[in-house]
Formats: structure tokens, C-alpha cells, sequence
């Protein structure tokens, strides 16, 4: 199979989860409105707490309290990144082999195994079934679809056709269900870590426990 | 459960669900929608509520609550939830579904926060929740007892309908006790006067029923020779629109006092210590309002902070021996960003202050909050979900705690009886005002 008609697929696919997920953006970005409270903090501040010391277990329960999931989900999104590099690689030059095999193949099957160990555990958690729609299932498979193919395209067991259809289909689906918080989840947080910056609650403070 | 909740609104072709839709609608985008896309239902969030801990079943875990919300924010603003709601979990509007929302943002969330700032993403849990009350006040379904709180603010001026002669009458008295057991003559309790620097605003509870945290609160203006008043018509801190979700109602309640405050031609609005009331007259009010004040707002604790590093007034920290500890009000801490002044004013006037753990942004709500205690319907929950709040007092050792809003103090005052904690419960400025050097 040439990669003609695969890269048209992953382009169009691409361009399509693109333009859907900006018209999502700029939809919901329509309430954010100005805050005529005085400020007390610094927004600025706040953001960049948000994303760097604000993401650690030391500041943040939920990643401390369980490490072993936390550490799974860096692991996959690490693999997905590795993938979406791969992706945007093999659409402008199909024919070039993978540049670093022996570093991304082994990220992206700990990837792989991480995305199983987070889907079992939907499956087999009561709490997280009961909280779950198809949605959250077929999202998981996708991504793991995702890397697999990513992960068999740096061994040389998939050639870059049959990986940009697999990608295709991924991003065809990203705008429609939960794959969407590829976007939204910056975006929230950023909106959230600006807000609590505005009243002076983030950063957290020294001492803080 | 429908026939117990109210329906101003008389939606009865649709129980709601189209006053509800609309609501979702607006509040969506005052939120900024993103909010309602962002989850991705990892439930990690489960044990930083205060809720789950106390009552482990997934209903209770802030994304299952979020994600009950956001159900219908799918099926009406997603492709997907459109064409396949099924595919992912969006719902219909209908009166059953409302039901069980009640339930879901009234009963089972305070509002607290907690989650949000330990969402595994950054999602704003409790943002999601308030759009789900904002949705049930549209269609006329805020728990009775709640919404009673909300019609007494709009028709009296205040949440539990005191009369201005009772609020007079209870300054007078006030006044002569504290000229009786300070010796100052000039000590008083200031009502409707004009042009006064300061306007006070209280909590209803202080003048009805705990009358010593405002007396303290007029010995502290004394020593420090400040210019206040109270009005008799509009003296309430609190705001309980924020609760119930109803908007309108909050931004009415915000306009009376801040209007109260035009007329009375003050300086400054200073609010009593209140979470909730803190959060709404300070960071929500010129939003309900749509427009910036033109006066200054800020807590008690940021004045009497002032005051104590300006010397304006000198305390005795030996007064107040006993070992005190800080409850941390979510309103005002997580969501208000007053967290060090208080401690700095404890630090000022207490010989033994010991923080609790978790502390600051990170405190647990103590299970009183978002309206919480005035829903009788959820008060076992509420006490059971106060359990961790109680073993944290007990791990301190301290004989006192103090906490900065009367919503929590009513809560730790079951919480003591409940939990057998044997512990005082005390505002900040009752132990400033015990700390007054004579």
C-alpha cells in the first residue's frame, strides 16, 4: 500500500479534529466574561503555579494518594505525544524510517500497558463503571489503538499506510467524545488556575499543608 | 420529591425542564463551557471530598456529581449527545431527572471546592455543581428550607426576617453591657448613621442569637477608634442566592446592602466573619451586579490584621492561654483567598495557636457549607460528613477553635456534641476582643 491515500486520510482527519476542536473552543469560550471584582492576586502567577508545581504529588492529593495511577497516566500521555510526533513525522515524510526506535518503542509499549491498566480498571471498578458511558471505553481503545500502531511502526512492523489509518480514525473520532479533553483540559485548568489567581488563592502559599 | 420543592415559576407543562434548559444554557457560557468538557471521569477526585469519605458509595465521588450535570450540558450542546446520547451519557431534561439532580447538588455537595483543586486536570468540580443549582432554581426546585432562607433576604432584608427594632434594640443593649464591663462611656453600637467611615455588615445569627461576637466586634471598633455603623435595614453579611443558585435573587440581596451603603455614605463595606457571605459580596457580587463597586469590600479580618500591624490596637496574648486552633471556612480560604490574615491576628493574641492538617486551601470543609445546615432533609449526612473535620480538632489537642464564619460555627457546634471533641468554639474577633490590652 503507497501512502498517497493514507496521508490524505490523517491530513483531512487532522484538519477535521482541528477545525471542530477550535469551533468547541470558541463556543465555549463565549462565557468568558469579565470579572468586575477587584483583584487581589496574580493570575499570572497562578497559571504557571497550576502547571508546574501545582501538578505535583507534593501539592496535589489526588496524584499522592495514588501514585501508581498517576504515574500510569504520565506514562500514556508521554506515549500519546510520542505518537502524535510520529503521526506528524510519517504525514510529511511517510517514507522516512523512525528516528529514535530504541528510546520512543519502549515508552510507547509502557504506554500501551499503562492505557490497559487504566481501562481494566474501568472495567473492573463498580465506582468507575458507574460513572462511565461507552464513550469513556471507546476513547480507550482508540488511544491504545493509537499507540500500539505507533509503537509496531518504530519496531518496523507497521508501515507508515497502515499507521496514518490508524491515526485517521483516532482523530476523526477526538472532536465527537472524551479524547476532546486533549484541549479542554489546559483550558480548564488554565481558566480555573486564573480565577483562584484573581482572589489571591493560587499559588498556594509556604507552609501550606 | 417534586411536590416537595417549589415552583414559583408554575412551569407545570414540563415540570421545569425548559426554564432548567435555558438556565443550563446562560450559566454554560457564564461559566465558560470548557468546564463541562473537561473530565474525563479518572475518579481520583473521589477521596478529597468530605462527603465520600464519610459515605463511600460512587454517587458521592465530585466526578460521578459533575458528570451528572454535565449529562445534560451533552445532550443539548454536543454532536454526539444529540445524534447518540447513549454513546456518551447524556440525558434528557425531564422532572424525573431534576429529582434526582436535587439530590445530587444539593444533598450530596457543599460546594467546598476541595476536588477541584485536587482534580487530576483542573476541571472546576464544584463550578459544574452550582450550574446544576443554577438549573433547579430556574425551574423551581431549591429544597424548601433553603429557598425559604432566600425569600426571607428578598421580602426582610435579611435571612431570618429580624425586624430594624429588634436590631436597634439588641445594639442598645449590647452597647450598655460592654460600657458596663469596659468602663468606656463612649462605647457603642452605632445604627443607620450617616456619613460613618465603615458600614458593618452581620450575620443575622450574631443579633438573634450569639450576640458576643458582635459585641466583641464593637469592643475591637472602640479600641482601634474607628468610624461604623450597622443599618437596621440592611445589616445582613450573608447571601444565600449563592446556594440555592438562583442568581437574580443574589444579585438583588447584593444590591441592597451595597445600596444601603451609597445612602448611608460610607467608605467601606466591612463584612462580618462569614465563608459564604465573604465570597459573595466580595468576588461574586460586582459580577451578579455587572458592574465594579464604587466602594472598597473587604473581610473584618483584613481590617483587624491592619489594625494589629499598624499597633492601631495593642493585645495580650496571655489572655488567651489555652491552646486554639483555626478552622478554615471554604468560601473564605479556598474560594475567598483570606487565609493569612487570620492566622496572623491568632499568632497576635493567643499564646498556643496550632494549625490543623490538612490546612489553608487544602482544608476539608467542615459539612456545613452550601447551604447545608438550613436542609434539614440532609442533616445526618451533613453530620456524618463533619467527621473528618472533627478528627482534625481532636488531633490538634486545642481547647478552642476558632473559625471565621458562623455558617461553620453552627456546624462545629454539633460536631463537638456529636464527636464528643469537649472544645469551645469561638470567632476570631471574640478572641481578639479578649485580647485587648486594657
Amino acid at each position: 500500500m503507497t501512502a498517497g491515500i493514507p496521508r490524505i486520510l490523517a491530513a483531512a482527519a487532522l484538519v477535521w479534529a482541528a477545525a471542530s476542536l477550535s469551533v468547541q473552543l470558541a463556543l465555549a469560550w463565549r462565557g468568558g466574561r469579565r470579572d468586575y471584582s477587584v483583584r487581589a492576586g496574580s493570575p499570572g502567577r497562578a497559571v504557571f503555579y497550576a502547571f508546574t508545581a501545582g501538578m505535583s504529588p507534593s501539592r496535589k492529593e489526588s496524584a499522592r494518594l495514588h501514585p501508581g495511577k498517576f504515574a500510569a497516566g504520565v506514562v500514556l500521555h508521554a506515549g500519546v505525544a510520542v505518537a502524535l510526533i510520529e503521526l506528524g513525522v510519517a504525514l510529511v515524510r511517510p517514507e522516512a524510517a523512525p528516528r529514535w526506535p530504541a528510546a520512543t518503542a519502549p515508552l510507547l509499549f509502557a504506554a500501551v500497558a499503562a492505557g490497559l491498566y487504566l481501562f481494566a480498571r474501568r472495567c473492573f471498578s463498580p465506582a468507575l463503571r458507574a460513572m462511565s458511558a461507552p464513550d469513556d471505553y471507546i476513547s480507550a481503545l482508540a488511544t491504545a489503538a493509537l499507540l500500539v500502531a505507533a509503537a509496531l511502526r518504530n519496531l518496523g512492523a507497521m508501515g507508515a499506510p497502515a499507521f496514518l489509518v490508524v491515526a485517521a480514525g483516532v482523530l476523526f473520532y477526538l472532536p465527537f467524545g472524551k479524547l476532546r479533553h486533549v484541549l479542554f483540559c489546559p483550558v480548564s485548568r488554565f481558566d480555573y488556575a486564573r480565577r483562584l489567581g484573581w482572589r489571591g488563592v493560587w499559588p498556594a502559599r509556604r507552609g501550606a499543608k | 420529591m417534586a411536590e416537595e420543592t417549589r415552583n414559583p415559576g408554575g412551569q407545570a407543562d414540563d415540570a421545569g425542564a425548559s426554564a432548567a434548559r435555558e438556565a443550563l444554557r446562560r450559566a454554560a457560557r457564564g461559566l465558560a463551557a470548557y468546564h463541562f468538557h473537561a473530565c474525563v471521569r479518572c475518579g481520583l477526585c473521589a477521596e478529597s471530598c468530605h462527603v465520600y469519605l464519610a459515605e463511600p458509595e460512587p454517587a458521592n465521588i465530585p466526578g460521578a456529581k459533575a458528570a451528572r450535570v454535565a449529562a445534560f450540558f451533552r445532550r443539548y450542546h454536543t454532536a454526539l449527545g444529540r445524534v447518540a446520547p447513549v454513546l456518551v451519557g447524556a440525558r434528557a431534561l425531564s422532572a424525573a431527572a431534576l429529582d434526582e439532580l436535587v439530590e445530587t447538588v444539593y444533598g450530596r455537595c457543599t460546594g467546598c471546592g476541595r476536588c477541584g483543586l485536587n482534580c487530576a486536570v483542573g476541571l472546576d468540580v464544584a463550578a459544574v455543581i452550582r450550574v446544576g443549582r443554577t438549573m433547579l432554581a430556574a425551574a423551581g426546585r431549591v429544597p424548601p428550607n433553603l429557598q425559604a432562607v432566600v425569600d426571607n433576604q428578598l421580602a426582610s432584608g435579611n435571612q431570618m426576617a429580624v425586624p430594624p427594632e429588634e436590631l436597634r434594640a439588641t445594639a442598645a443593649w449590647l452597647a450598655e453591657d460592654l460600657r458596663a464591663e469596659t468602663g468606656a462611656p463612649d462605647l457603642a453600637l452605632p445604627v443607620d448613621e450617616a456619613g460613618r467611615r465603615v458600614l458593618y455588615l452581620v450575620n443575622p445569627r450574631e443579633v438573634k442569637f450569639f450576640p458576643l461576637s458582635l459585641a466583641a466586634a464593637a469592643g475591637v471598633f472602640h479600641a482601634a477608634g474607628e468610624s461604623w455603623t450597622l443599618s437596621s435595614r440592611f445589616f445582613d453579611v450573608t447571601n444565600y442566592g449563592l446556594f440555592a443558585g438562583d442568581d437574580a435573587a443574589a444579585a438583588r440581596i447584593t444590591a441592597q446592602a451595597m445600596d444601603e451603603a451609597a445612602r448611608l455614605g460610607v467608605e467601606e463595606v466591612v463584612l462580618s466573619e462569614c465563608g459564604h457571605g465573604f465570597r459573595a459580596f466580595r468576588w461574586e457580587g460586582p459580577n451578579w451586579l455587572g458592574r465594579p463597586y464604587a466602594l472598597r469590600v473587604r473581610s473584618v479580618l483584613e481590617l483587624v490584621d491592619e489594625w494589629l500591624a499598624t499597633a492601631r490596637i495593642k493585645v495580650d496574648r496571655a489572655t488567651n492561654a489555652a491552646p486554639v486552633t483555626l478552622h478554615d471556612p471554604c468560601n473564605l480560604v479556598r474560594w475567598g483567598g483570606v487565609v493569612e490574615p487570620q492566622r496572623r491576628i491568632l499568632r497576635a493574641v493567643c499564646a498556643d495557636f496550632r494549625e490543623m492538617t490538612p490546612n489553608r486551601e487544602q482544608n476539608y470543609c467542615c459539612g456545613g457549607g452550601g447551604g447545608m445546615l438550613s436542609m434539614s432533609e440532609y442533616g445526618e449526612r451533613r453530620v456524618a460528613a463533619g467527621e473528618r473535620k472533627a478528627a482534625q480538632i481532636r488531633a490538634t489537642g486545642a481547647k478552642v477553635v476558632a473559625t471565621p464564619c458562623h455558617n461553620c460555627a453552627d456546624q462545629l457546634l454539633e460536631l463537638n456534641k456529636r464527636y464528643k471533641l469537649g472544645v469551645e468554639i469561638m470567632s476570631v474577633v471574640e478572641l481578639v476582643y479578649n485580647a485587648l490590652a486594657t
